[in-house]
């Protein structure tokens, strides 16, 4: 664990420092729908680039506006700051617009701070759909970037090359589903902290070296009988990108509850699945990525995310879903309220909280909204068991 | 939302205010002055409209028959889309479906009504959207979610891959009130063969999807006749433009308000040329005194608005514009970028064409022609990118001679948030003085007028612009 | 003997109620300290001279509020919104929908029969739409928080403030001043500004049967009737107690029911 905690909370990670005295490239990339098996097939570790461990927004804010998400904010004060200085590339993506954005604002910022892009910039251009041709963008879009790492890293990638890294990123996958599987049992044994810690960690490491490490981490899993969950109201995390452990540690170092399942880009969502290993590897790439829309940037999927979510919630005998966005954020915002509107309708406790990420998180105010919400499932459940009231748990 | 608001439908209360508008400049010069006195507060609006003469007028009626067309759709059979203003209603025309655009629809209620669109507004709120979600689409769309408008049969909008937040409200109602949705993407990229082909496969998709909304087959011939008449307004709008880089412009600011809010109602419609004509005359009359348009006929300063305008209560901005002899150049919403267009020669696969040689030729102007309607065009891809929002600016203020630049918009506007300052610091780079306005185009809620001019004033003054 | 005590830290002001037999027997507010911490003894201090009664006394004593896990004298803490849900009921029994404006936030509470939240919702991250809002504004405005509720009687044609935030706001409420704008325009504007920021939060909760508000805002009689307008129904008004105490009044209520159901058991 160890291994993983160090790797999701440092952004120069000893795993990143061991692999860059081997020699060989790293290429950062800022969305889920960005596949790393890409980069794997070229011997390049890729790293999901995040903003943790900044301790204010200085240098981003000169670049980006007041009303921009602070997540893509510390991307860039990282990058500001020498933080990245790793990275032989990066990708960025119109996840959403404020992250599209990095673009400019990092180049920009380059022209103020030496150094501090890396050689390979890269805009992958991500469709909004799914349809057929959305599907055909989305694979030429891929053609396109693999063409572009060739010629600027000077390798191959074939598609041997590509069904290798997709066979061991599904290794990985596997286990993170027997993990999830794991935290559907009513005795759950794994912290959701943990969980998230060592998912993160996925999106960072070596490969081969995060396998070996989470198959150790799962035998140990496997062995474990003490339950976690007696007693504990059982929580999901829903809503905008966050990689922060604060984030679920504030959930579970809270009275009594445990997060049992995540809703988000950084979690098991997407990181749960399998990708085809049979067929044109590219084809099987794009389905995977393109035709889950499970992000709200997906417009008009919003009854598939919902079903999907309930799925979730009813596997992992969720009690309450607390769903943040952060500032800025609009398209988890008015998706958070749908949800809220439709889970709450169908008896599921939620808790909408806007927030900011990283130096500017208020954690305080977070904290009063999310006791309270465990109150009032407190109250609700006690309630049912017609036991005197208590208050806390 | 107050009760009282919930017991008219909004769209009825304005179209009702713009067709008694319409009626208005009937009477003598002496009746309209003394009517003016009893419409305290639609005096704002109204007096600049009427103030220039006949445009004006046939604007007014222009406004009254749009709601008028929402109001009475239903009982004539037709099918009501709900739409953005970055979307041609021509293929709507043409499909003969009714458009219903969210942002012209809130700018009118905010410039017509004392209180602006704040109710409904706070409603979209209410039921979950985010106050930081854009305020643009944020008003009428509160009337809508409340059930306060004719019903909205479908929706369609286009700006996936340009404006989250745009795309976000159409998505969001979609879902709220179960209203089937389609949703035009673009890429990042335009000009190139591979975006060009998937303008058009997405747009190929919308038509079978509107056909199957309102039963409607896309007719031909009808098509045609609609291309024709843009075809027409593009070059009369070309004629307008090019009186509007003279020095002074002869063409009064709020001409430039027309154009583009014309253009987002009725484009391909007879009523959208008559207001271009009239004003094309007018224009050319006015140049022919060597007077600016302003009503003073004195161009102290040529500003340039890189993104929108400002909409709140009494057209504050344009009457402010007035007041200060300041020549407005237009904005990201006043241009259409036909191929023919001066300023698109030196930005390559910026523009469209219009060919009705085929059946696909016309679709495929269609689909070209919106793919290039505003912020579709301009901010689609990285703003330093060939023939991008920068390129766009610099040819623009070029040609229509700008001393400085404006930048305003909505706290919504995410896109254009994540880069507008490096955008300003390159224009200032090319030596155009650049204003970021942090006010809200449509609530003064945000930052009072009071305060957005006080900024503007300051930005003039500190930059020795006067 | 019965007594209780809840003592709510909160960020503007820090307010304790002792109860006896659920009978308030002293309750009393100060403004709060920098540490939560001093703040919470010298309300105690000053509740339990009012009680005539020492700390011993005390059977059980809830803390709530933000300075609620800083104060060392209590045996467990519970959130504000759950305390001003069992205050506003205990205030007003038939209440349903509860509104509390403090310091930091603004709550809206739907509660059941026994004053239990069954739902709720906070503001977002400004801090427009709270006491600190009102607090700021009229700090500019050169008057107490009391002078400017009753400004909104008096004005004819309120400004139009920008209320999305806070510092905007301060700026344009500077301005008007400067520029001449009558006084009780401005201060209109700002209970407007307010009461319209709040409204958005009482109506996404769709509020249902008696309203009561709670929080010092509550005696702000321009927000209070401005935000009746906006939500379209009355707020009722009860003598029992001072709203301002509620979140104290529901920690001692809650602190009652703990010492109740130890007996029980």
């Amino acid at each position: 664990m160890d291994i993983f905690y160090d790797a999701a909370t440092k952004v120069k990670c000893e795993s990143i420092l061991n692999w860059k005295k081997s020699g060989k490239p790293v290429v950062g990339y800022t969305c889920s729908y960005a596949p790393p098996e890409i980069f794997h097939a070229a011997g390049i570790l890729p790293v999901r680039l995040r903003g943790i461990e900044t301790d204010g927004t200085d240098i981003a804010d000169a670049y980006f506006g007041p009303f921009i998400c602070s997540f893509p904010k510390c991307i860039l004060q990282l990058a500001g700051k020498g933080m990245f200085d790793f990275l032989d590339g990066a990708v960025i993506t119109p996840g959403c617009d404020s992250m599209r954005r990095i673009d400019e604002c990092w180049r920009k910022a380059g022209e103020d701070h030496d150094g501090i892009v890396p050689p390979f910039f890269y805009y992958f251009d991500v469709p909004h759909k799914s349809e057929a041709h959305g599907m055909r963008w989305f694979k030429n879009e891929l053609k396109l970037m693999i063409k572009a790492i060739e010629t600027h890293f000077d390798v191959k990638i074939t598609h041997k090359g590509i069904l290798a890294a997709i066979k061991k990123f599904n290794i990985g996958r596997r286990m993170l589903k027997e993990i999830e599987t794991m935290r559907w049992a009513k005795d759950v044994v794994v912290s959701g902290t943990d969980v998230f810690t060592a998912t993160i960690a996925g999106a960072v490491m070596p490969r081969d070296e995060y396998n070996q490490h989470l198959k150790q981490w799962l035998s140990g899993l496997r062995r474990r009988k003490k339950s976690l969950s007696k007693n504990k109201i059982r929580l999901m995390l829903a809503g905008s990108a966050s990689d922060e452990i604060n984030l679920i540690r504030l959930l579970e170092e809270n009275t009594g509850a445990i997060v049992v399942a995540e809703n988000i880009c950084f979690g098991i969502r997407a990181e749960g699945n399998e990708i085809d290993e049979k067929g044109d590897p590219i084809d099987n790439l794009a389905k995977h990525y393109m035709d889950q829309s499970v992000c709200p940037r997906m417009y008009g999927k919003y009854k598939e995310r919902l079903t999907s979510i309930k799925e979730r919630i009813d596997r992992a005998r969720v009690d309450g879903v607390v769903m943040q966005n952060i500032r800025f954020c609009d398209l988890h915002g008015a998706e958070n309220s749908l949800y809220e509107r439709d889970l709450e309708a169908a008896g599921i406790p939620c808790l909408k909280l806007e927030r900011e990420y990283g130096p500017r998180a208020d954690s305080g105010r977070m904290k009063l909204r999310i006791n309270a919400f465990l109150e009032r499932i407190d109250a609700k459940s006690n309630q049912k068991s017609t036991e005197p009231l208590s208050v806390s748990a | 939302m107050r009760p009282e608001i919930k017991e008219y439908n909004y769209d009825r209360i304005l179209g009702q205010t713009l067709s008694a508008a319409a009626r208005f400049p009937a009477g003598s010069d002496k009746e309209t002055e003394l009517t003016y006195r009893y419409i305290p507060y639609f005096k704002g609006v109204l007096k600049p409209l009427i103030d220039t003469g006949v445009p004006g007028k046939i604007f007014l009626e222009l406004l009254a028959l749009y709601y008028e067309n929402i109001l009475t759709a239903h009982a004539r059979g037709k099918k009501i889309c709900g739409t953005t203003f970055c979307y041609s209603p021509a293929i709507l025309y043409a499909m003969d479906i009714v458009p219903a655009t969210f942002e012209i629809l809130t700018a009118l209620g905010g410039m017509v009504w004392k209180r602006g669109m704040f109710d409904y507004m706070d409603f979209c709120c209410e039921v979950g959207m985010p106050e930081t979600s854009c305020s643009s689409q944020r008003g009428f769309l509160g009337a809508f979610l409340a059930g306060l408008c004719e019903e909205v049969d479908f929706l369609v909008c286009d700006s996936p891959g340009v404006c989250d937040t745009n795309a976000n409200a159409y998505a969001f109602s979609s879902a709220y009130l179960n209203k089937p949705f389609y949703q035009l993407n673009y890429p990042s990229s335009i000009g190139d063969e591979r975006s060009q082909k998937y303008h058009v496969d997405d747009y190929k998709e919308m038509i079978r999807f509107m056909e199957e909304q309102s039963g409607n087959r896309l007719d031909y011939d009808r098509l045609a006749e609609i291309l024709k008449e843009v075809d027409l307004q593009d070059h009369l709008t070309a004629d307008l433009e090019d009186l509007l880089m003279l020095v002074p412009s002869p063409l009064p600011p709020l001409y430039n308000l027309m154009i583009y809010a014309g253009r987002f109602c009725f484009s391909g419609q007879k009523i959208y040329t008559r207001v271009l004509e009239a004003m094309l005359k007018w224009g050319k009359n006015r140049a022919k005194t060597g007077l600016s348009g302003l009503r003073s006929g004195d161009e102290k300063l040529r500003i340039f608005t890189c993104y929108i305008d400002h909409y709140t209560v009494n057209l504050n901005f344009w009457n402010y514009l007035e007041d200060r002899n300041f020549g407005h150049l237009g904005c990201i919403l006043s241009r259409n970028f036909r191929d023919d267009n001066k300023y698109v020669k030196n930005l390559p696969g910026s523009a469209y064409g219009i060919d009705l040689s085929t059946k696909d030729a016309m679709l495929d102007s269609m689909a070209q022609l919106n793919a290039r309607m505003p912020m579709v065009r301009t901010i689609r891809g990285p703003y330093d990118k060939p023939g991008m929002w920068l390129d766009e600016s610099l040819e623009l203020v070029r040609f229509f001679q700008a001393d400085c630049v404006i930048y305003n918009g909505t706290p919504g506007c995410r896109n254009t948030w994540g880069m507008v300052k490096p955008f300003a610091r390159d224009m200032e780079k090319n030596g155009y003085p650049t204003h970021i306005m942090n006010d809200d185009a449509f609530d003064d809620r945000v930052e009072s007028w009071e305060a957005t001019k006080e900024r503007l004033d300051e930005f003039f003054q500190v930059r020795g612009l006067l | 003997m019965n007594i209780v005590a809840g003592c709510d830290v909160g960020s503007l002001t820090s307010k304790a109620v002792i109860m006896k037999n659920g009978k308030i027997i002293g309750h009393h507010i100060i403004k709060s300290k920098p540490r939560p911490k001093d703040s919470a003894d010298a309300v105690l201090e000053k509740v339990l001279s009012l009680a005539g009664i020492s700390k011993n006394d005390i059977n059980y004593c809830i803390g709530t509020g933000y300075g609620r896990d800083r104060i060392d004298f209590v045996d467990e803490v519970v959130s504000e919104i759950s305390c001003h849900g069992k205050g506003a009921h205990w205030l007003l029994p038939t209440a349903q929908t509860v509104i509390d404006i403090g310091g930091q936030d603004c709550k809206t509470m739907k509660i059941d029969k026994d004053g239990n939240v069954k739902r709720f919702m906070a503001n977002d991250k400004c801090a427009s739409g709270t006491g600190r809002f009102l607090e700021v504004m009229a700090k500019v405005l050169g008057i107490s928080i009391d002078e400017l509720g009753n400004l909104s009687k008096k004005s004819r044609s309120p400004i139009t403030l920008a209320s999305t935030c806070t510092v905007w706001a301060q700026a344009d409420v500077i301005k008007y001043i400067n520029s001449g704008v009558p006084i009780e325009d401005i201060g209109a504007g700002v209970n407007t500004a307010m009461a319209g920021r709040v409204a958005i939060l009482v109506n996404a909760v769709k509020p249902e049967g008696d309203i009561f508000m709670t929080g010092g805002v509550a005696k702000n009689v321009g927000v209070v009737s401005t935000l009746e307008k906006l939500i379209g129904k009355r707020i009722k008004k009860v003598r029992k107690a001072d709203p301002q105490i509620a979140g104290a009044i529901g920690a001692a209520l809650l602190s009652m029911e703990k010492v109740n159901g130890k007996i029980a058991a």
